[in-house]
């Protein structure tokens, strides 16, 4: 299954602008994305799982990548630790 | 008519740049000698044009239009937009319009449907190889970009075919120009899966042994294997191509070797021009 606006999200966010933007403001953008409330709650947690269920292993790791989080732990993420 | 100027394979990956540091020496040295022998081995070829055969990384495609294949067939292409590929030495890529649109027209005839790009980003996938090989002249390059990132994919046996009807659009295009094929991507790797970091040494040799052998069995083992070896790994279509201009004849492996630090099966090979 692919969420399609959880995907534009982390396809948008490969843009340095949009990334800096999403870092100073994360609740100004996200805004422009009608995002389900519960894709909103595993954005806060970065619950990966929840996530990757959602969209490309791809996206999702740029995604991660993006706001800061070390493969290490996006891995660990991702297999529920 | 032009000629075929052979075929050459190389991984890609992001870390190859982002984290070389954290390469170990050894395995930096190794890679370094793949690279630039493979690219002494493609500017000996003399290529006029390069057919660059690789994935789009989310660069070009987003789930309103994600092409199976796509040729650029535009004058000119951008450089990679990933900030961490500032370095590349190009920002704008001249392209061969008049090869590419040949391509696009032979593919038509023949019953295969491309999607046409007048311009594209060559994101790290097409330029980390261009980068890394240090070629004494970047040729005109017509992107091919397959879809080896979003399913469904296009079939190996069609990116196969793909590769033979590459190799007699080149020889039906008028003039003398020297053309080759690099495809880039594989071998095993998995991204922004459970398993991301695996590389499947076993498979990434056995795929390399097949490549050598017969094209039909090879297929068959990938088919079989490529669902349970990373994601990644479904960038051997590219090499399918390129096996599939030569012929499915002339392979030979320049190295190979497992890297965890860039989380890559890195292969090397090239295929003579016969």
């Amino acid at each position: 299954m692919r969420d399609y606006w959880l995907s534009k999200l982390f396809f948008d966010l490969q843009s340095p602008q949009v990334a800096a933007e999403f870092r100073a403001e994360r609740d100004r953008v996200l805004a422009k994305y009608p995002l389900e409330a519960r894709v909103k709650q595993a954005l806060a947690e970065n619950d990966a799982p929840f996530l990757a269920k959602r969209t490309n292993a791809y996206l999702l790791r740029y995604y991660f990548f993006t706001i800061g989080m070390k493969d290490a732990e996006f891995v660990r993420r991702l297999n529920g630790g | 008519m032009a000629s075929f100027a052979g075929a050459f394979a190389s991984s890609h990956g992001p870390l190859l740049v982002r984290e070389w540091e954290a390469v170990p020496a050894a395995q930096k040295e190794r890679l370094t000698k793949a690279f630039r022998k493979l690219g002494r081995r493609l500017d000996a070829a003399k290529p006029d044009v390069l057919v660059v055969v690789s994935p789009d990384h989310w660069s070009n495609f987003f789930l309103d239009n994600y092409p199976a294949i796509c040729i650029g067939v535009g004058a000119m292409n951008e450089g990679p937009p990933e900030p961490w590929m500032k370095a590349f030495p190009h920002r704008e890529i001249p392209g061969h319009p008049g090869f590419a649109l040949h391509l696009a027209n032979q593919s038509m005839q023949q019953g295969f449907e491309p999607a046409l790009s007048h311009r594209l980003r060559l994101d790290h996938g097409s330029c980390i190889p261009l980068w890394r090989m240090e070629l004494e002249r970047l040729p005109a390059l017509v992107p091919m970009l397959v879809n080896s990132i979003e399913p469904p994919m296009p079939s190996l046996a069609r990116c196969y075919e793909w590769g033979s009807l590459l190799r007699k659009a080149i020889e039906s295009f008028p003039g003398t120009a020297r053309i080759g094929i690099l495809a880039t991507g594989g071998l095993s790797h998995s991204i922004g899966e459970p398993t991301m970091g695996a590389i499947h040494e076993d498979f990434d040799r056995e795929t390399l042994r097949l490549f050598g052998s017969s094209e039909k069995d090879l297929v068959h083992y990938l088919e079989r294997e490529l669902p349970a070896r990373g994601n990644g790994s479904e960038e051997v279509r590219n090499w399918l191509v390129a096996h599939g201009a030569a012929g499915g004849r002339g392979f030979e492996l320049v190295d190979y070797l497992p890297v965890p630090a860039v989380i890559v099966g890195c292969g090397f090979a090239a295929w003579r021009a016969q």
